[in-house]
């Protein structure tokens, strides 16, 4: 129905945006690392069909910066030569989805470089750091929220089953967690933790010190359907056939709990995002040289930068249409969820 | 002859802890006794509250008694342990009242009534199949039923899918919790006659709880009253429903609906 | 009563819990903060194995978390490697500037958020609701970082707004009133970002919780009865939402101390966020401790005044607790 398309909308917009992030290789013109120390900090180069003597050409081209004169921080068009932008080019080699290696790139200029968003201050393509930094934030925050829900799936069902002392010994942790303001959290976890491990070893650290932040609501959600659902006749009758515990969990308990997770995946991915995000922005997070969103934006903690190259800037709004989708996603979902229990209670009264 | 069940002075008391510090204990059954005899009826009438939920779990096995014994084809089963609790249950089945919560409504009819089965683990794919369109057979519902969703179902056809269901491990003895309250009048006589029909076919043993003692008058050979955990009153349903003893019963007996040839106002 | 000592004596357990927790992190880390100092050729040895024995870190973990919670008991907590003083003394004074950001910020928050949320509640689908939930979910959306980062652009470039700190170099030397205008200016632009962070959030819950009252059949009837709107509005409906409002704003002071820590370190803002952010990364055991333990503090706090608001709102609670 309606609430389905929707969702099946939101799903379609969420895997291209997805998409493009994973295919970085592909859609970005240059590797993240290579540096062109010779020009630090370049404005994003502009798109042209048109050139100075008014001439339409049959490709899109830009102009390579120079230097004004009598300055050594503003830059200009060099309309001597126009750069032809290519597509399909082939250019440094990198691997798509992580295994198939390739030369291809979506865009490319041959001779000068093209810059449509910018260098930083080692003269690195802003827009390839944009696409590959995605991969890193995106996984973090994906791979976090999955670990959070397995936490919270594991010990809502265990709680809101068995109740008794585990019940309440699990809640009373639950709740622990949740008097810790969230960033706190994450930071107090983060602190006592290594300062300087190599970027691999931080990625998938910050990843478990973000998942094990959240647990706790998605962990009273999941007790509240498993308590529910455990009285539920159905179950109840499952038992008269011999059923054991393991057997009610996993064919009628647990597949409840389905539409509560996924809102709650809704939900955490962007706020693990910004998470991520935040961490590596004060430097906690993923460092150099691996670009991530977060250590991406963190040159404008000087004010120089932050003040003067405003496409550095660039990184904390890429986020935005990701935020959108994912909220739609999110109300999608809980739409989906108050259908399904209007559904089935007035059809139960159907005589 | 030996009785089906014979249950001896079974006593249930839950422990309610409402505010810390002030625990309230609940006296569910008190002292409860009587016996079945295979093949046959019996209605279990009372009020709500009265005990008769808690006594179909204790007799189902899913509750233990806090006292007092069930013997069920002259073995005790009210003190097992678990994995001894979970060999007897298949043989006492219970019907619950709503249709609608009884079934996974996720689940398709066919896995539905091939859940007991599979359960079992000892029918090949094969079998449970067969199995499954006899058991639609003997309830009345068309073959065709195996391809739709229980929420399309009405009411009545649910609660035939539930006996179906329930009648596939072969059990001994079903226990109807209010199985027919939900119901429509109409519907309530088709399934009456249906239970009907397969205790005489099969040999059923049926214990049936209801708070409706004119239903309980038309199925059962025996009734009995529950009133606050006891049972009161005792006997073959017709003399009970003739010649009541106890006050409970009677109350019971005023709240059944009457028809009356005329209106009292047109005797003047 | 016994409502209130309930709560009160659950907020002290789930402090006591909290300080636990944090111990126990100490201990699970792999590679003690001394390992660090041990690297540091400016340390003696015999200094570092002096500050161990001090401080007990030889000592088994139940006991060395005895003695901090004596001490903490007393006052003292802990020693700053880093500052080179008590913790004590350098966390009170970030506190309070912490405090004095989330407070004013969660009051102006709310009292944005409140009259919007209930506006559009009354208007629920109508074309105004409809703007403002498309108005807060585009504000849901930037992240804060963004919103804190966005401003601090906006107050170079304009020069209207001190673009850090909390006080003026010449803070000291000012009259009262200018030195209040002076804080006032300074607290303006931390105090937006924060606000603008949890606004969106707060008036989709306010929204909602008035929403689902105002569907309430009682209400219905009331309107039945020829009562007038206004009247509704507050004497019936805004009441009965007061229950799930409360939770709310205690829901509410763990978002705006959580967005705090953020903002106060993009912005300079001299609170407990950039203090704990230097802790970390100089490997200062106490006063990270001590931070954390402020802030949940701070948490717990709200919560409890949330507890006591709601036992003097909700009547339904003050009949729960005291049964004749």
């Amino acid at each position: 129905m309606r609430v389905r398309r929707a969702l099946t909308r939101w799903l379609v917009v969420l895997g291209l945006l997805h998409g493009i992030v994973i295919c970085a290789g592909f859609f970005a013109p240059y590797d993240p690392a290579e540096q062109d120390r010779k020009s630090p900090y370049l404005p994003p180069m502009r798109l042209h069909l048109l050139d100075s003597q008014g001439h339409l050409h049959a490709h899109p081209f830009v102009y390579s910066l120079k230097l004004h004169k009598g300055s050594f921080d503003q830059y200009e068009e060099d309309t001597t030569e126009a750069q032809q932008v290519k597509f399909f080019v082939s250019g440094a080699g990198y691997r798509l989805l992580g295994f198939l290696p390739s030369r291809r790139h979506l865009f490319g200029t041959e001779n000068a470089r093209i810059y449509l968003l910018g260098t930083d201050a080692y003269g690195r393509d802003q827009l390839s750091r944009l696409l590959f930094g995605g991969q890193v934030s995106l996984v973090a925050g994906l791979l976090g929220a999955g670990i959070t829900l397995l936490i919270g799936l594991s010990i809502g069902a265990v709680a809101g089953y068995f109740g008794g002392w585990r019940d309440t010994l699990l809640m009373r942790l639950a709740e622990l967690f949740m008097a810790l303001p969230w960033l706190y959290l994450l930071f107090a976890i983060r602190a006592f933790l290594p300062l300087t491990v190599s970027p691999l070893k931080a990625f998938f650290l910050i990843i478990v010190v973000i998942g094990t932040v959240g647990w706790a609501r998605p962990a009273r959600l999941v007790r509240g359907v498993v308590l529910s659902a455990k009285e539920r006749d159905f179950v109840r009758a499952a038992r008269g056939f011999g059923a054991t515990n393991g057997y009610l969990l996993r064919r009628h308990i647990l597949p409840e709990t389905s539409s509560v997770l996924l809102t709650q995946a809704a939900i955490l991915i962007p706020q693990y995002v910004l998470a991520e995000m935040t961490l590596s922005f004060l430097g906690l997070g993923v460092p150099e040289p691996v670009p991530s969103w977060g250590n991406l934006l963190s040159s404008l903690q000087q004010y120089s930068v932050l003040v003067s190259y405003w496409w550095m800037y660039l990184p904390a709004v890429v986020i935005v249409p990701f935020f959108l989708v994912y909220l739609g996603l999110a109300s999608s979902l809980q739409e989906r969820g108050d259908a399904y229990k209007i559904e089935t209670r007035s059809l139960g009264n159907l005589t | 002859m030996e009785p089906l069940l014979k249950v001896e002075n079974l006593v249930k008391r839950y422990a309610k802890r409402s505010l810390p510090g002030t625990p309230e204990e609940l006296l569910a059954l008190d002292g409860v006794s009587f016996t079945i005899f295979a093949g046959t009826t019996l209605a279990v009438v009372g009020e709500s509250g009265s005990g008769k939920s808690t006594l179909a779990a204790c007799l189902a096995c899913m509750e233990s008694p806090t006292a007092g014994n069930i013997w069920f084809e002259g073995k005790e089963i009210a003190n097992l342990e678990e994995r001894a609790r979970r060999q007897v249950r298949p043989q006492i089945q219970l019907i619950f009242q709503d249709p609608a919560s009884s079934l996974n409504l996720r689940w398709s009819v066919m896995e539905v009534l091939a859940e007991p089965l599979i359960l079992q683990r000892k029918f090949s794919r094969e079998e449970i199949d067969l199995r499954v369109t006899l058991l639609l057979e003997r309830v009345g519902l068309s073959p065709e039923t195996l391809k739709r969703l229980p929420i399309e179902l009405s009411g009545g056809q649910r609660q035939r899918l539930a006996i179906a269901r329930s009648l596939a491990l072969e059990p001994k003895l079903l226990i109807l919790d209010e199985a027919l309250s939900a119901l429509d009048c109409s519907v309530q006589a088709q399934i009456a006659n249906l239970l009907m029909d397969l205790q005489s076919s099969l040999g059923m043993t049926y214990l049936f709880i209801t708070h409706d003692l004119a239903m309980a008058a038309h199925l059962a050979d025996e009734i009995a009253v529950m009133d606050r955990g006891r049972i009161v009153e005792q006997g073959p349903a017709q003399k009970i429903l003739r010649h009541p003893e106890q006050e409970a019963t009677r109350q019971l007996l005023a709240a059944m609906p009457r028809i009356t040839l005329a209106p009292p106002s047109l005797e003047q | 009563m016994r409502y209130l000592l309930r709560r009160l004596s659950h907020a002290l357990l789930l402090l006591a819990g909290v300080s636990v927790l944090t111990f126990l992190f100490t201990a699970l880390a792999p590679g003690t903060y001394f390992d660090e100092m041990r690297m540091n050729p400016q340390i003696a040895p015999e200094t570092i194995a002096a500050l161990r024995a001090q401080y007990g870190l030889d000592k088994p973990l139940p006991l060395r978390y005895v003695s901090w919670l004596s001490s903490l008991l007393q006052g003292e907590m802990g020693f700053s490697f880093a500052y080179n003083s008590p913790v004590a003394p350098l966390l009170l004074v970030r506190a309070r500037n912490t405090l004095l950001l989330t407070i004013t910020s969660t009051l102006l928050a709310w009292m944005v958020a409140l009259p919007l949320g209930i506006w559009s509640a009354e208007r629920l689908g109508r074309l105004p609701d409809r703007l403002l939930s498309w108005g807060t979910a585009m504000l849901l959306v930037i992240p804060d970082l963004a919103l804190a980062l966005g401003l601090l652009v906006f107050a170079v470039r304009s020069g209207w707004f001190p673009t850090g700190g909390m006080a003026s170099i010449d803070f000291e030397a000012l009259s009262v009133f200018n030195k209040l205008r002076d804080l006032a200016l300074h607290m303006i632009l931390p105090v937006t970002a924060l606000v603008l962070s949890t606004l969106a959030l707060l008036v989709r819950h306010v929204r909602a919780a008035v929403a689902d009252v105002l569907n309430a059949p009682f209400l219905l009837a009331a309107l039945g009865h020829g009562i007038p709107k206004r009247t509704l509005l507050y004497r019936y409906a805004l009441p009965a939402a007061a229950n799930p409002l409360i939770s709310l704003f205690g829901f509410s002071i763990g978002v705006l101390l959580s967005g705090s820590l953020l903002i106060e370190v993009v912005m300079s803002w001299p609170g407990l966020g950039p203090l704990l952010l230097e802790a970390i990364l100089a490997r200062d055991l106490y006063l990270v401790i001590g931070g954390i333990l402020f802030s949940t503090f701070f948490l717990v706090g709200g919560n409890l005044l949330a507890d006591l608001l709601l036992y003097w709102a909700d009547p339904r609670i003050r009949t729960e607790s005291n049964p004749r």
